[in-house]
């Protein structure tokens, strides 16, 4: 009860702030649309919860414009504060009263019926070791990551048991959605295949996969006995320890922040240590690191919203073309598939091009 | 709609208006949602925040109406004036005297699409930019080419270019790099007719009265802004920090007038009474802190400080060294108090004024106790920024609470203006007037004054479309 109060008070102190971190709101800068800040998302939030609004239905729509990336926590005022709970918890009630849009509808639909977002879907399970590499959703569409993925693991000499398609997911989706239930089982399920593999420790290239597997599993009570990292971790130990061994380069490269890489997961400097060793030049764009903006497919910006997501790549690819660099990086095979126009690459990929045969 | 408004009631509007302004700009860029009207009810008029808790908005905008272009705004401004629809304009929101609120049942016109850096000149050092570019990203767009416009205010992540024009707005840094009419060299404004008023960027003219000085300060009310080009600064080569603790209020500010009369120019300059000391430095406690930021080339950094240290340790100045400049530069965008306050039924409140230094301390002195003295006051304490040769802004911070918190807070705002007043003052430094500070302009401008801005209002907008109820429009506002 002191907690829920406490709850209250944090975001009735948000509705009531002067948006101080709307200049970093990536479907506010793409729209213009006030509404859409993350005061604003509040004072809605708020005035619903209170009974002030007589279309709910409409504040329960907006929730689902937001791109649950974290820029307006990453850049808040206050400590221990985080408007994506609470919009999280404005999806569930949308949820649960049915009103959410269709395009989520499917969404969940599709999961329920195959396990996972995309449909019916190939198991990958092979190789053995106490390293998994879990092939998230966005990977397993992604052959020439999944390719590059290959290489990398082979010369580095690791045994590592790679899994991933059918019906394993984290639940990301679900989550998004607002579906408590639904993702309460994908995460058991998604632990049950985790154990059965015996696995110590997995790598993973979704960054929200791995917030999921981490953070907000354990916020609902599931705690996964093993260790989750994202790959650009793996990338920088095995650069350490001399596990690869690189061709040199000097071409120039932008490197592309995926939101939850960044706000999340802090992973500002691993992603740019690594292209640096690998020899390139880094070419950051204006809004990058802790300013960056998402791509626009968080699997929250109302997911399939085409109009809204449309503005926050569109957005996003015009920041990063105005570095004109050679090649464009980033940590996230949605953020990769999203941002495709500017042939944007995997950052294993770019390992995987420069690796040579150990001396 | 089961929020309540407490100052002017939502228009119905015309049903040409509605399908003119659609046929502009689509749709999806003209909402009447609940969410959107809710949104743009409220700019940071902090008595309408501490009531929006309560459901309770100022105003509720007929239309929120979002143009992506000026050509778009020319076409709207004359479909209002056609259906003689009040507009008011919108920038982010920030505004602490409500000169955003859609009063007299108008539309908002967002500007917010309209976020564009548009040119930069790094032979001229100067930089274009559409009006609905927020500070933070104007001054990250400029500072990853190695420059700044020098405008930091408090506001910087939430308030536009357009509204900086438009409140004739002050940042942290202006004691160096001027105040907002001090770097806009030129800027495009739809008036209201539709017509377009394009003023050059040019470094000064002398081609009559200076017409940008109007649109500076022109608070939406006589043209709006569409886009302006400010004139920018190489990033400095050399930050130097300086503390020093004074004796009193007066002290400290003589010290600082006798800096910049021997041409010293410090970024920043700030003197914290001893309220405002510990509360910002609770190490020094309640002592008067003043701090200093020297910045620049380095071999003027270095002279500037120099200058600042010598004249402070001669009267008296007991150095702080670095740590509480530090310290000023982690919190001075932490806005968080005042929410916290109000929701514990606190009034909270800033008011900025403006004094020759003859009459700096006395204003402080008179505005402080009789703020003090009103039933309910918790807590004032203030301190001296922006400062010039001749004299500084002085900023008080004032909270309290009150059965009748209107009364608390017209109570306390009447006691500052009247000291101010008293005291050869200017009402406003750099928030402008929106519509609670209309209450005191004749008492600032006098009756001819007010005569000469009404006449401009009405020569350039007969009608009152732009911002009606603003800066000289009607009178003394009443809650219902």
């Amino acid at each position: 009860m002191a907690e829920d109060k406490k709850e209250t008070e944090r975001i009735a102190r948000c509705a009531m702030c002067a948006d101080m971190c709307k200049y970093t709101c990536p479907t506010y800068l793409a729209t213009g649309r006030e509404t859409l800040s993350p005061q604003k998302m509040a004072r809605l939030i708020v005035y619903n919860e209170k009974g002030f609004l007589e279309d709910e239905e409409g504040c329960l729509d907006l929730m689902f414009q937001s791109a649950m990336c974290g820029a307006c926590s990453r850049h808040c005022i206050y400590d221990d504060y985080d408007l994506r709970k609470f919009i999280h918890k404005a999806r569930v009630k949308a949820f649960d009263s049915g009103v959410i849009p269709e395009d989520v509808k499917k969404r969940v639909e599709t999961f329920r019926k195959f396990g996972n977002p995309d449909g019916e879907r190939e198991l990958i399970d092979k190789g053995a070791g106490e390293y998994g590499y879990f092939i998230s959703c966005s990977s397993y569409k992604d052959k020439d990551l999944l390719k590059a993925t290959e290489k990398m693991l082979s010369k580095s000499g690791l045994a590592i048991r790679r899994f991933g398609g059918g019906d394993m997911c984290c639940g990301a989706p679900l989550y998004y959605a607002g579906d408590t239930e639904g993702f309460r089982h994908a995460s058991l399920k998604m632990k049950a295949e985790i154990e059965t593999r015996q696995v110590r420790r997995i790598v993973v290239d979704c960054p929200t996969c791995v917030k999921m597997m981490t953070e907000i599993y354990r916020e609902i009570g599931v705690e996964l006995d093993v260790e989750i990292v994202h790959t650009v971790q793996l990338i920088e130990a095995l650069l350490k320890q001399g596990g690869l061994g690189l061709k040199r380069e000097k071409r120039t490269v932008t490197f592309h922040d995926p939101c939850i890489l960044s706000y999340d997961l802090a992973m500002f400097s691993i992603p740019r240590e690594i292209i640096t060793a690998l020899g390139f030049n880094l070419k950051e764009p204006v809004y990058s690191a802790e300013h960056t903006h998402c791509c626009g497919a968080t699997y929250g910006a109302k997911i399939g919203d085409h109009r809204l997501k449309d503005a926050v790549t569109s957005m996003r690819l015009n920041e990063l073309r105005n570095t004109a660099a050679d090649i464009y990086v980033t940590a996230c095979p949605t953020c990769k598939s999203v941002l495709s126009e500017i042939n944007m690459k995997y950052i294993t990929e770019l390992v995987a091009e420069r690796i040579i045969a150990k001396r | 709609m089961k929020v309540k408004t407490y100052l002017s009631q939502k228009g119905v509007l015309p049903r040409g208006f509605i399908e003119g302004v659609r046929r502009i700009i689509g749709d999806e860029h003209c909402s009447q949602q609940e969410g959107d009207l809710i949104s743009y009810s409220l700019d940071y008029w902090l008595y309408g925040v501490f009531l929006s808790q309560k459901g309770e908005l100022p105003a509720l905008p007929s239309a929120v109406i979002s143009p992506a272009s000026t050509a778009q705004i020319q076409e709207i401004v004359r479909c209002a004036g056609k259906y003689k629809v009040p507009i008011t304009p919108f920038g982010g929101g920030s505004g602490v005297l409500g000169g955003a609120i859609p009063l007299n049942g108008s539309v908002v016109l967002n500007l917010q699409r309209m976020n564009r850096f548009l040119n930069l000149d790094e032979f001229s050092l100067v930089a274009e930019f559409e009006a609905g570019v927020m500070g933070a990203n104007l001054e990250l767009e400029l500072s990853h080419r190695g420059y700044s416009a020098g405008n930091i205010p408090q506001s910087l992540y939430c308030s536009t270019l357009g509204g900086w024009i438009s409140t004739r707005a002050a940042g942290q840094f202006s004691t160096k790099y001027g105040k907002i009419e001090d770097m806009v060299l030129g800027m495009e404004v739809v008036l209201p007719d539709g017509n377009l008023l394009n003023i050059k960027p040019v470094p000064r003219r002398s081609v009559g009265p200076s017409l940008k000085d109007l649109f500076l300060g022109g608070e939406g009310a006589l043209g709006i802004v569409t886009r302006a080009t400010v004139s920018i600064h190489p990033l400095p080569k050399l930050t130097i920090k300086q503390a020093f603790i004074f004796p009193s209020i007066e002290a400290a500010v003589d010290v600082v007038r006798q800096i910049l009369r021997a041409e010293a120019r410090p970024a920043v300059v700030r003197i914290f009474d001893e309220a405002e000391s510990e509360r910002y430095f609770p190490k020094i406690g309640r002592k008067v802190t003043t701090i200093f930021i020297s910045e620049g080339e380095t071999e003027y950094a270095s002279l500037d400080a120099r200058v600042i240290r010598r004249i402070s340790r001669q009267n008296g100045g007991k150095s702080s060294g670095e740590e509480p400049v530090d310290i000023w530069l982690q919190k001075r965008f932490d806005i968080g108090l005042g929410p916290v306050l109000m929701q514990y039924g606190g009034i909270v409140d800033t008011i900025e004024v403006s004094a020759l230094f003859k009459d700096a301390a006395n204003v402080y002195r008179d505005m402080v106790s009789g703020m003090r003295a009103v039933e309910g006051v918790l807590e004032v304490s203030g301190h001296y920024s922006h400062f010039y040769r001749e004299g500084a802004c002085l900023y008080v911070t004032f909270a309290g609470i009150s059965k009748d918190p209107l009364r608390y807070y017209q109570d306390t705002w009447d006691a500052a203006m009247q000291a101010t007043l008293q005291n050869n003052g200017s009402i406003s430094h750099h928030h402008g007037v929106g519509f609670w500070r209309m209450q005191y302009i004749e008492q600032e401008l006098g009756a001819s004054g007010v005569r000469v801005l009404k006449s401009i209002k009405n020569a350039l907008d007969p009608e009152g479309i732009l911002n009606r109820g603003k800066l000289v429009d009607g009178g003394r506002q009443e809650r219902d």
